[in-house]
């Protein structure tokens, strides 16, 4: 039957042609849009991933509620109380306890590539007469390094000169420029109300990111000093060797300990709502333009058929049965519906290769040709070829099944 | 043997209107029967019916020693497509198929088209379209349409040839070369040949004359 099929579409040329286009245009825009939105969550995903921590492990801070403290004070089941002022804060530690611990147990675990554990205090930094608020970080840079890309980003000096020790740091260049520090300089840094502790510039980063780049990262000894909390430590920034174990992690450590655990995903689930609602869009899109191809389809086969009657009838006559006659139209569509998905891969996948080569966004460290980033992973060449085979096999069989209903006695008494 | 037929009725709509009344008949193995009578009379329909196209209301229809209104359907495809062939008025040739391809239409149902084709270039030679063995449908004439539907009937060497005013569309000329080629089915093949027509003329070649008139039977 696929003979004849093929003979039927071939004959009528230019309808075949519209049709097929229109699975074609759907496929195409399904690679192409799907590429440029996966290639883009892909990418910040990548830099949420690789610049910062994958799992965090840090000092618990529940925040306190106007009833928070209520059982606390007035025993089990506390009725009628208020409160003037409410409680407000945190409640908890302000360092990890017990890091030892999950020394032991992150070295143990095989999915840990490497930890680091941190310690940031909001600190003033002076230069003459400018002062700027910011976040210090002390560090094992060597550990640091290795759990975030921050040693990539380094403009002037290594983010190891830190290591050694002696109140060195490193500024952001955001920081620095606020400062007006140069490299070399001294600028006095302070935490709270402790005394200011001159430290000395020895390097410069730039990730392109405004809030990493007011941040200042010191040795982690140093840092402790500054604040005046010998070894105490408030996070611990682990990465993973497969980063999308981080949420399942994440839950099973918290059970472990007291301390607060966060996957890089809990850290930002505004972006990951960002990419649902992207991906509804993406899909909706896709899927209206598929229907639209699926009734240019499911029309024109419909045609065929009324116009095909006789040849039905014969065919019937001549012994062929429902199921070659449903397969005769069902054919059709199918062969242009996977002649048109195979083009419209085609064609995406030039498009996305294309589009890889714009330079489109702002150039930045990460990224220093500004170009799009466009995915393409198999999965959404699947996904188009699934969505599109499934449109048009709908809009074939319907036409075809009432093709096979058709008896030839209808058809013959009819006179055709 | 052959075709026999009990008490078929046939009947359609709401109320029911009565196009076969009661028939019962009995065929021979190589008869040509010819089926005759005014327009309405139920001539068509009692091919139809004779045929398996058509379900009668009532009534069975044995062809050799098998009741076709019970076979499966299955059965009765392979027993449409091994042992019978349908001549229509309208030559319902497939336009997008050339001649030679229009021929070997029903042996492609079971793959038989290899097998079948040196038979297929037999009958265009016998039909005197040998040369047209590559033409499409719309590029023969009339009398040529029908007898490549008559060459596609035959191809699968039908014991029961079906021909519903085979000659209803054509001038005396080609008309008569297809009551030739079906008196030859008949007389020289040993086919059963029921043939519908309206034409005394072409009635009187047959065998056995059938005449029907409202629904029944007239002697």
């Amino acid at each position: 039957m696929i003979f004849l099929a093929m003979r039927y579409l071939l004959e009528r040329k230019r309808q075949t042609l519209l049709t097929l286009l229109g699975v074609f245009f759907g496929t195409t825009a399904f690679v192409v849009v799907s590429g440029f939105f996966a290639g883009m969550q892909g990418y910040y995903v990548q830099q949420l991933v690789n610049n910062g921590a994958q799992v965090h492990i840090e000092a618990r801070t529940d925040y306190l509620t106007e009833h928070g403290l209520d059982r606390d004070f007035f025993g089990p089941s506390p009725l009628h109380i208020f409160w003037a002022p409410a409680p407000a804060g945190v409640k908890g530690f302000i360092n990890v306890q017990n890091p030892q611990s999950w020394y032991k147990r992150l070295d143990a675990d095989p999915r840990v590539e490497a930890y680091s554990p941190t310690l940031s205090a909001a600190a003033l930094f002076n230069l003459g007469n400018i002062s700027v608020a910011a976040n210090l970080l002390g560090c094992d840079p060597n550990k640091q390094a290795k759990v975030t890309t921050i040693s990539d980003y380094m403009m002037a000096g290594k983010f190891t000169d830190i290591s050694v020790g002696g109140n060195r740091i490193i500024l952001g260049d955001e920081l620095m420029k606020q400062l007006g520090a140069g490299m070399q300089q001294v600028v006095m840094v302070s935490v709270g109300t402790h005394p200011p502790v001159p430290f000395r510039v020895v390097g410069r980063f730039y990730t392109g990111s405004r809030g990493l780049d007011r941040q200042a990262f010191g040795s982690l000894p140093d840092v402790q000093k500054v604040n005046l909390t010998p070894n105490y430590i408030n996070e611990i920034g682990v990465r993973l060797k497969d980063y999308t174990e981080a949420d399942e992690l994440a839950r099973s450590w918290a059970k472990l300990a007291p301390e607060r655990i966060e996957s890089w995903g809990d850290q930002n689930q505004n972006i990951k709502s960002i990419f649902a609602i992207q991906n509804a869009l993406r899909f909706s899109m896709i899927i209206t333009v598929l229907i639209v191809a699926g009734f240019g389809i499911y029309n024109i086969l419909n045609m065929t058929v009324n116009q095909k009657r006789q040849d039905i009838a014969i065919l019937r006559a001549l012994g062929y049965d429902t199921f070659d006659i449903i397969m005769l139209f069902f054919s059709q569509g199918l062969l242009v519906g996977i002649c048109g998905t195979i083009l419209g891969l085609i064609c995406g996948y030039i498009v996305c290769r294309y589009l890889q080569t714009i330079s489109f966004l702002q150039t930045s460290p990460s990224n220093p040709q500004g170009h799009l980033h466009i995915a393409l992973t198999l999965k959404i060449y699947l996904e188009a070829a699934a969505l599109a085979l499934l449109s048009t096999s709908i809009a074939s069989i319907l036409p075809a099944r009432s093709a096979g209903k058709l008896t030839p006695i209808e058809i013959i008494r009819q006179g055709g | 043997m052959g075709i026999i037929a009990k008490n078929i009725n046939k009947s359609f709509g709401t109320p029911p209107v009565h196009v076969l009344s009661d028939i019962s008949l009995d065929i021979k193995d190589g008869e040509f029967i010819s089926l005759t009578g005014r327009s309405g009379a139920g001539k068509s329909t009692l091919l139809y019916v004779l045929s398996s196209l058509d379900d009668p209301t009532s009534g069975s229809v044995e062809i050799a020693d098998r009741d076709i209104t019970q076979m499966s359907s299955d059965e009765l495809y392979r027993f449409r497509n091994q042992k019978m062939g349908f001549v229509f008025q309208f030559h319902y040739l497939i336009a997008e198929l050339t001649a030679i391809q229009n021929i070997l239409l029903p042996a492609m149902k079971f793959n038989e088209e290899v097998i079948r084709r040196p038979r297929a270039e037999m009958l265009l030679e016998q039909f005197g379209l040998k040369e047209k063995i590559n033409r499409y449908p719309r590029q023969l004439s009339g009398g040529e349409q029908q007898r490549l539907a008559i060459a596609r009937s035959l191809v699968m060497e039908p014991k029961y040839l079906f021909a519903d005013e085979p000659t209803g569309s054509l001038d005396t000329t080609n008309a008569e070369s297809v009551m030739n080629i079906l008196q030859d089915c008949s007389r020289k093949q040993g086919m059963t040949v029921i043939m519908v027509t309206h034409d005394p003329d072409f009635s009187k070649l047959a065998d056995r004359q059938i005449r029907l008139a409202d629904g029944r039977i007239v002697p």
